[in-house]
């Protein structure tokens, strides 16, 4: 899993519920739209993500399109990064340094 | 606010050029998604001053841009291996016609066409150079549109020179129409974007 990858999924993982349009899952995953958007596009295309359009709230806005994780997704999502996990505490120890310890 | 709306239609324009580079059936749907957030950036008031948020939202349009045309590069098929072949063929062609051009303008530097031929033997490498590498199909339209136009004034040159070898007319002709040919597949190609 490459590290855009995951922080998307993080960034869902956060509130698996809650719908989160483009500009949002930017801010909370740090990546560029122009890394974001493919990224969304492929998990729509596995039908891990569901996208939908939502009414503006106020007068003026511009309809939104929202991105939720789908029960696939949360399982996946959940999956990936606890393996992405298990790997980075692999790996220091497998190069020959010690383990970065959980904080007490 | 005529700033603001300068700035969002720079924003749409970014936008929409990515939205070229997508299929057609998702191109309306993929705009109205991405430019919903131009706003949405221009006044984020945690971004910080007007100019950052400015930039941050032409940002974003820019490297949506980016993203588009990458993917659109990651979708392409792979050549076959015959095209690859016969490009590299293209290829080693091209550098020998540079090499003797290159000969030929050391050994007399003061005629013109020997320099006419060298740019058109550097045009024959860069375009199946430009293929290989898979630069978009419009850069390399231009390289053999341009080679095309190099080669009539060279076969021209050489009528002035010969006039009574028809030889030159026959390959002035012949380039134009690849010329000609290749302007109307591109402008028709431009015709079927929105």
């Amino acid at each position: 899993m490459t590290g855009p990858l995951e922080r998307v999924l993080g960034a869902f993982l956060a509130d698996p519920e809650a719908p989160r349009y483009g500009y949002d899952l930017m801010r909370a995953a740090r990546l560029p739209s122009g890394t974001l958007y493919p990224l969304l596009a492929r998990l729509e295309q596995r039908r891990l993500v569901a996208s939908a359009w939502e009414t503006p709230r106020q007068e003026g806005e511009r309809p939104r399109k929202y991105y939720r994780l789908t029960g696939e997704g949360i399982r996946v999502a959940r999956l990936e990064l606890a393996q992405a996990f298990a790997r980075r505490q692999r790996g220091p120890a497998r190069a020959g340094l010690p383990a970065r310890e959980s904080p007490r | 606010m005529r700033a603001e709306r300068g700035l969002l239609r720079a924003g749409e324009y970014l936008l929409g050029r990515a939205c070229r580079q997508l299929p057609h059936d998702i191109r309306e749907e993929r705009y109205r998604e991405w430019a919903a957030e131009l706003p949405a950036i221009l006044h984020d008031r945690q971004i910080g001053s007007e100019p950052r948020r400015a930039v941050r939202m032409l940002g974003y349009a820019a490297d949506t841009l980016r993203g588009a045309a990458l993917v659109r590069v990651r979708a392409r098929r792979p050549l076959p291996h015959m095209m690859i072949v016969a490009l590299c063929l293209l290829l080693v062609t091209g550098l020998a016609v540079v090499a003797w051009d290159i000969r030929a303008v050391a050994g007399a530097p003061g005629d013109p066409l020997d320099y006419l031929r060298l740019a058109w033997g550097a045009l024959l490498v860069a375009y199946p150079v430009s293929m290989l590498i898979r630069t978009v199909s419009r850069v390399s339209t231009l390289i053999v549109s341009g080679a095309a136009l190099v080669g009539v004034a060279v076969n021209l040159w050489d009528v002035t020179r010969v006039p009574a070898d028809w030889a030159n007319y026959f390959q002035a002709a012949l380039l134009f129409l690849l010329f000609l040919g290749l302007w109307i597949v591109s402008r028709r190609a431009r015709a079927g974007q929105p």
